[in-house]
């Protein structure tokens, strides 16, 4: 196994979770997608550690802040989506406009 | 070999269910694959020797986060939702610029290996380290060097609690 491999995949996912995120009309997609692509994130992190820094362990100790950050977020997220739609009885971003005043 | 195959099939799940999250009509089917593309992403780790990475990204996010997310579905769902248009107007331009970041993805990896090269001549960035228990070893990370990240962190893990609490709260009548 080489280190390329590791950052194709992580190209990969990376690719579709922005695509999710560009297209998707609900907003629970787009919360899935973010997700792909911290996921994308955490798998160069783990991978630059074992490949290039064997000895030390930093990139997995930013795995670990970054898993932390990202479960803080979707549990902000997800209760401000249950918020929103408690009012607008919608889930799709275009919806979404009750801020412009 | 073996660790060839393993990789092949991790990868093959994690791309095809992440495509399933963003392409299927229906949010449930779109978290369950969510849950089996994390699982993926587990199995990448553990090849990857980070050992507690691993149990981590099980507990949080495969028991955390993609049960949270299925439990919202249930909630917020509607029937309606399986054949309304899920996918924007914006696909072409959303193409475009997915192909343009797979391009310069492109450019990171063959950075690091040209592509066309000959394998024997230029094999690439190998271990050079059999995987080792690294418990330890973040431990000593987390209560000595990067100690204060470390208890931001819980700070920031209460603000949320605390952000999430507020939002989904009733409205005092």
């Amino acid at each position: 196994m080489t280190l390329s491999h590791y950052l194709a995949l992580s190209g990969v996912l990376f690719t579709i979770g922005l695509f999710g995120v560009l297209t998707r009309r609900n907003i629970i997609g787009i919360l899935m997608s973010i997700e792909l692509m911290l996921n994308a994130a955490n798998i160069n992190f783990a991978a630059f550690n074992h490949f290039l820094y064997p000895d030390r362990h930093l990139g997995q100790l930013a795995v670990i802040f970054v898993i932390t950050l990202a479960a803080a977020e979707v549990v902000v997220g997800l209760a401000l989506v249950m918020a929103i739609y408690k009012n607008l009885k919608s889930v799709y971003v275009e919806d979404y406009n009750i801020l412009k005043g | 070999m073996t660790e060839y195959i393993v990789f092949y099939m991790l990868a093959t799940v994690i791309a095809f269910s992440a495509l399933g999250v963003v392409l299927l009509p229906g949010v449930m089917h779109s978290a369950l694959c969510l849950g089996l593309c994390l699982a993926g992403v587990a199995g990448i780790f553990a090849s990857l020797g980070s050992d507690f990475v691993f149990a981590a990204q099980i507990l949080v996010y495969v028991g955390g986060i993609a049960v949270l997310i299925l439990f919202v579905v249930l909630l917020a769902g509607s029937a309606s939702d399986l054949v309304t248009r899920q996918i924007n107007g914006q696909w072409l331009p959303s193409l475009l610029i997915c192909g343009a970041f797979s391009w310069s993805f492109l450019q990171i990896t063959a950075y690091f290996r040209p592509l066309n090269c000959v394998a024997s001549l230029h094999p690439g960035i190998t271990a050079t380290a059999v995987p080792a228990p690294t418990v330890k070893a973040i431990a000593a990370l987390m209560l000595g060097d990067y100690a204060v990240p470390f208890e931001l962190i819980s700070l920031v893990l209460l603000a949320s609690m605390t952000g999430a609490v507020l939002f989904g709260r009733r409205k005092a009548q």
